[in-house]
């Protein structure tokens, strides 16, 4: 299936049988309307906001086996240090759709991707599913991400006066300190 | 199972019912601020009937609701900032306290997911026995449901009845993993450990007599007035509701749509085993209850099932890259003892991507979204949980209910709150 | 100390907690130092009295936050029947509560909730903290939870496990009877937590 129709299109990937179509951010609500009236996909099973700040720092060594699979021919990095693939920007708001039609036997399954940098506003898909304010507002809540539109952007799982979001790299893990802990 | 035909059922509402501009909270229509007399309660966070730490303002004129707004966030966890910090191997123990209802279908969203970023094939054994464990998780979220549920309409006895029930199948998730709740038995790759001795005989005693035990909590429930009065007709959500605000499991079907993942998207050995899918269509409160009682049973034939089908062999996947070699081998093979020592002290690695997996959970569809950087440590988790989206619904269920109404609509939506907070 | 006549000690009537299942089990810390604070305090019958009216008929509030409040409920099950014990009904409202079983992991929002209900308790009352999470923040530690509810208020049995069995909240229970019947005092009266 061709997702170039898709307003706002960028590019799109395929890797464990899931497709990824990134859009660019400004055009979301039209992309998302496109989705769900022309291309069907009528469910937002959830909206996952995720934070790359030092994704391509380090890199991630002794990998054992290759990016494409478990082939003991093909030695990949093998004992060697090696980075990932560096990300577009450092947030990336995925919007994970499917096609719901009762009785059917199969399940179609898009992921629809934007990035964006710290303090973009992401336009707000409520008006296309409704079901996406509380995980928006959980986007915000977590990782600050700003959405647009959004007729009550409040904090969800903190307290409301809370500074900061936990979710994001540079926030700290918190906690008492414990000794011999590895962890922040 | 009794599936009411979609002729006969009447149309549920016109129109939809989903309040706006904000789809998640019941505002009051500002002429009853002028004629009517509006109080506002809180049901706060420590409450007998919110199954759990729900926090619901609730705006009432008279007995009557019009305004309802949900707070959450009472139980907030950090779940996944705290997986992040833990290699793949500890941060298994992590997702059971999610849902702590059906305990293992959050583990097995987890491992489900790290197998499709490895890309390997557990062996067919782990996958049944996986399969058996999640229909008794279910069947066990599915009792404390009816249990805590019927004590809120007020049928206290029902409490004793499923909590008897209830400490069986503990007693035999105990027999197989050592403790009766959070057991993380599921490893990546398999099983963490063999079944042992004599758990399928008592398997198979449970599954022998647990229908008749849904025999009579049908026969206390399904026909009692007062049981019917209070569940039937109130909570309506119509179809295409349900869907818009992203509603799956047991509250989608009992709004007549003919949705599960078991069928629709088979994962573990679903395609293999026979069962059916219980759909209702009047989208209330009993048909939920109904929902949920059909569910028992076709789970039952599920574990059974699984009991005569369950094949031999290994419990793990071989690849000692991200399985620990038998102890055996380690005082023979150097490369079994590098094996050993690289997995316990650094854990094994994940290639990287980004991946989404859903599992039919006794509340709907739980999916973990996993991001990986190749490394020893998750660089994120996401857990699609089917209580925080069911949360969203209430305002939509919530016309035309009374205060007491409230409780009992609020109790079929079967929401968790390790869920919804994470 | 002059002893006027052997008084009957605790010990005498039976301790339960220990000799329970290992009768052959010589007495534990628990018991030897319940027993000397039995002596130190010198209870008159009537506080004898008073103290096995409270000891033997704890009310617990339903304060059940995460998967500790399963096996709390568990214990109303027919199968580990709390109700034998004395804990016969779990009020809703904190002001007809003595004993408050904290069993869940507490997120900072919830500690003033919690705080909240501790205070519209009457005295005398006990808390237990259930679990791992309550007691010390458990796995959790990190920026949501409270490390700990003995932070906030002030805790008589730490019950350990996670989730704890149900027979370990009985055995929490039964040894906060026993407290109670020796005579020591609730721990906000010892130890000054935020009072």
């Amino acid at each position: 299936m061709s997702y170039e129709s898709v307003p706002g299109y960028r590019f799109e990937t395929e890797s464990h049988g899931e497709t990824t179509i990134v859009v660019e951010t400004d055009r979301l609500g039209d992309a998302a309307l496109h989705f769900r009236d022309e291309l069907g996909f009528n469910f937002l099973a959830d909206v996952a906001a995720t934070d790359y700040l030092g994704w391509n720092e380090r890199p991630v060594a002794g990998y054992w086996g290759s990016g494409d699979g478990r082939d003991i021919n093909k030695p990949g990095s093998w004992g060697l240090a090696r980075k990932p693939e560096p990300k577009h920007a450092r947030f990336s708001v995925s919007y994970h759709l499917l096609r719901l039609a009762s009785g059917a036997s199969e399940a179609p399954r898009v992921r629809l991707q934007i990035w964006c940098e710290d303090g973009d506003p992401v336009p707000s898909v409520v008006s296309v599913w409704p079901t996406a304010d509380w995980h928006e507002r959980e986007a915000w809540d977590m990782v600050g991400i700003r959405i647009e539109g959004h007729p009550n952007l409040v904090r969800i799982l903190m307290e409301e006066d809370w500074v900061g979001h936990p979710l994001r790299k540079d926030y700290p893990l918190g906690g008492e300190p414990v000794r011999f802990s590895s962890e922040e | 199972m009794a599936v009411v035909e979609q002729a006969k059922a009447k149309r549920i509402y016109e129109g939809s019912r989903i309040p706006s501009p904000i789809p998640t909270i019941l505002r009051v229509d500002p002429r009853l601020h002028e004629d009517g007399d509006i109080l506002q309660v809180n049901f706060g966070p420590n409450h007998p009937s919110t199954h759990g730490v729900l926090r619901l303002i609730v705006d009432l004129n008279g007995e009557q609701v019009v305004g309802l707004e949900a707070v959450v966030g009472y139980l907030h966890t950090g779940f996944e900032k705290n997986m992040e910090q833990k290699t793949w191997w500890k941060a298994i123990t992590y997702p059971a306290r999610i849902d702590y209802l059906s305990f293992q279908y959050n583990e097995l969203a987890f491992v489900l997911a790290i197998e499709k970023l490895l890309e390997v094939q557990p062996p067919e054994k782990a996958t049944w026995m996986r399969m058996l464990l999640c229909e008794l998780n279910r069947i066990h979220s599915h009792l404390i449901w009816l249990g805590t549920g019927a004590l809120e309409i007020g049928a206290i006895s029902m409490l004793w009845y499923c909590f008897r029930e209830r400490d069986a199948v503990l007693d035999l998730f105990e027999l197989v993993t050592g403790t009766r709740m959070h057991t993380r038995y599921f490893q990546t790759g398999g099983l963490a450990e063999d079944i042992p001795p004599g758990f399928f005989t008592e398997c198979r005693k449970f599954v022998d007599y647990f229908p008749r035990r849904i025999d009579e909590y049908e026969a206390i429930l399904d026909r009692q007035q007062i049981w019917l009065e209070r569940t039937r007709g109130l909570g309506l959500l119509s179809a295409e509701d349900a869907i818009a605000l992203g509603q799956t499991g047991p509250v989608l079907r009992a709004s007549g749509v003919d949705w599960d993942l078991r069928k629709s998207e088979p994962y573990l050995a679903y395609d293999q085993v026979d069962f059916n899918v219980p759909v209702y269509y009047e989208g209330d409160v009993y048909d939920r209850y109904r929902v949920h009682m059909d569910e028992m049973r076709e789970s039952t034939r599920i574990v059974q099932q699984c009991l005569d089908g369950m094949p031999e062999g290994p419990w793990i996947v071989d690849d000692r890259k991200i399985v620990l070699p038998p102890r055996h081998e380690l005082h023979t093979s150097m490369e079994s003892l590098i094996h050993h020592f690289k997995l316990v002290t650094e854990g094994y690695r994940v290639p990287a991507g980004e991946v989404y997996v859903a599992v039919e959970s006794a509340r709907g569809e739980l999916g973990c979204y996993l991001v990986s950087d190749g490394g020893p440590k998750p660089w994120r988790v996401k857990f699609r949980a089917p209580s925080f989206v069911a949360l969203e619904a209430t305002a939509t269920c919530m016309s035309d209910a009374l205060v007491a109404d409230l409780i009992a609509i609020v109790g079929s939506l079967d929401t968790v709150m390790g869920e919804v907070d994470r | 100390m002059a002893e006027v006549g052997r008084r009957k000690r605790l010990a005498d009537y039976g301790l339960h907690s220990e000799r329970l299942l290992m009768k052959r089990k010589p007495p534990g810390n628990f018991e030897s130092e319940l027993g000397e604070l039995e002596d130190k305090l010198m209870l008159s019958t009537v506080e004898k009295a008073v103290a096995w009216a409270q000891g033997h008929s704890i009310w617990p509030d339903t304060f059940g936050l995460a998967c500790c409040a399963m096996e709390m409920i568990a214990i109303v099950s027919p199968r580990y029947d709390v109700a034998r014990f004395g804990a016969e009904v779990f009020r809703s409202s904190p002001r007809q509560a003595d004993l408050l079983i904290v069993s869940g992991r507490v997120a900072h929002k919830m500690a003033k909730p919690l705080r909240q209900i501790y205070d519209q308790m009457l005295e005398p009352k006990w808390v237990i903290a259930m679990g791992a999470c309550a007691s010390s923040g458990g796995m959790f530690g990190n920026y949501a939870i409270l490390q700990g509810v003995d932070k906030i208020v002030a805790v008589d049995v730490h019950v350990p496990g996670c989730p704890p069995r149900p027979e370990a909240l009985l055995e929490g229970i039964v040894r906060l009877q026993e407290k109670i019947l020796a005579g020591v005092p609730p721990a906000y009266d010892i130890r000054e937590v935020a009072s």
